[in-house]
């Protein structure tokens, strides 16, 4: 299991099993934390936009396979935070814990909208209604709550990119 | 110079994936059966995880709604105080409105699921997403329960099977907005579409003919006309609103649902499939 990609499997299949058992229970105003986003986002701040896009995508059909919205949008969700996360890391210049929290709000906030809009623009507009403002401040709530300890097991899964990005800052 | 290489190179993964998924959505589109079998298969193999999940976490999961909805819950407490001493007031009222009711189905032709078979079922939770509205049902293909077969409550249709595994369901809401359902204003000849308004249970109706007369108040059941996906007489809702286009001669409906579509425990799955 040495390997980053079998790492990354590991841990988005235990993120899916988490999301689908424990995740989904616990609601605020019908809203749950979304912790597949969560990944997408982690993997984005300790690897990369790139690395971010691509364990998003795959973070994404793993929702879509859970959920009943058109297949294709979760991908999007998860690719659009992940290549976020990725940026706006990759633009900050010091590494401090309230900026990780908001890059991973903005991104959770990036990937809701994303997904909120491919929807509608699919014919679901009711995905647009005034609902999808508390989809926001709730996802990205947890979402900044929960990608700390998500952060680390995505060093466990990259630490050579991590180690990487870390001495380029 | 690297830099750019690795920068160039991650465009190309990054438009790559989006293309993906945009074939993925187009695939999903058109109905591809390989995801429908994929997504039932996956509903089959984590459905028992499901159900364990959810009993172990039901007490905490009281204990967090308790914590979150404690404000909805004093006030729904409150009203229930207050519609309990208002109901026992009513109940001598009440049988005699139920034999008035029951008679006034049977004049209007109304029977509701009748003979149909239908699977009760429990509501195991909401969706998995935080998009749509969902529900998912603890029986599947193994009691007989089929896509596209509607779902009642005691009060009325709130929706249709949409995804099916062999001890799960995914119930659409018809107030999501993703489906449409003919329905008929009980009592007069007129018909049309209602369409959910993503709502709390709210509904447009629309393509009424303007010269037939429907009244705030009124009684929307399924018109179960030939195509339609589900059977004639399931009670939708009651009108509570009419809007007339002299000019287009047709008239617009409000439908406020009769089922409730919070809190939901039970739902039972009518087993009718369209004919042909």
């Amino acid at each position: 299991m040495d390997h980053p990609a079998i790492r990354y499997v590991f841990i988005i299949a235990t993120a899916a099993f988490l999301q689908y058992t424990l995740f989904t229970q616990f609601r605020i105003a019908g809203v749950s934390a979304d912790l597949l986003l969560v990944v997408a986002i982690a993997a984005g701040i300790v690897a990369g936009a790139e690395r971010g896009a691509i364990v998003g995508f795959v973070c994404g059909l793993c929702l879509d396979l859970l959920v009943v919205t058109p297949f294709g949008l979760g991908a999007i969700s998860g690719l659009v935070a992940g290549v976020v996360a990725g940026l706006l890391e990759g633009a900050t210049v010091h590494s401090a814990r309230w900026l990780t929290a908001a890059i991973a709000f903005i991104s959770s906030g990036a990937g809701v909208l994303s997904f909120a809009i491919a929807g509608a623009l699919l014919g679901r507009s009711d995905m647009l209604s005034l609902h999808v403002f508390t989809i926001l401040g709730i996802v990205g709530a947890s979402s900044a709550l929960l990608v700390f300890p998500v952060v680390k097991v995505c060093r466990w899964a990259d630490p050579e990119d991590a180690l990487l990005r870390a001495a380029v800052r | 110079m690297a830099s750019s290489r690795r920068g160039g190179r991650a465009r190309i993964t990054i438009s790559l994936l989006l293309l993906s998924a945009v074939l993925l959505l187009t695939l999903d589109g058109r109905g591809s059966g390989p995801i429908q079998s994929v997504r039932s298969s996956v509903l089959t193999v984590l459905s028992p995880l499901g159900s364990a999940a959810s009993s172990v976490a039901s007490p905490f999961r009281d204990a967090w709604n308790s914590v979150f909805d404690q404000g909805d819950l004093k006030k729904e407490n409150d009203a229930l105080r207050e519609e309990n001493d208002r109901l026992k007031g009513d109940i001598t009222a009440n049988s005699i409105a139920k034999e008035q009711l029951q008679q006034l189905l049977q004049l209007v032709g109304i029977p509701f699921v009748g003979d149909t078979p239908v699977v009760h079922t429990r509501v195991v939770s909401g969706a998995v997403g935080n998009f749509g509205d969902r529900l998912e049902l603890d029986k599947g293909s193994s009691s007989g329960i089929q896509r596209n077969m509607p779902v009642v409550t005691g009060e009325g249709l709130i929706g249709k099977v949409i995804e099916v595994g062999e001890n799960r369901s995914i119930v659409s809401l018809l107030s999501s907005g993703t489906y449409k359902v003919g329905f008929s204003v009980v009592g007069t000849a007129a018909i049309g579409i209602a369409e959910g308004t993503g709502g709390d249970g709210s509904l447009r109706g629309s393509n009424i003919d303007s010269r037939q007369s429907v009244s705030v108040g009124a009684i929307a059941a399924t018109s179960g006309l030939a195509g339609s996906p589900f059977p004639p007489n399931l009670p939708i809702g009651t009108i509570t609103a009419v809007r007339t286009n002299e000019a287009a001669l047709e008239s617009t409906v409000d439908i406020k649902m009769f089922a409730n579509l919070n809190d939901l425990v039970y739902a039972d799955v009518v087993l009718w499939k369209p004919a042909g």
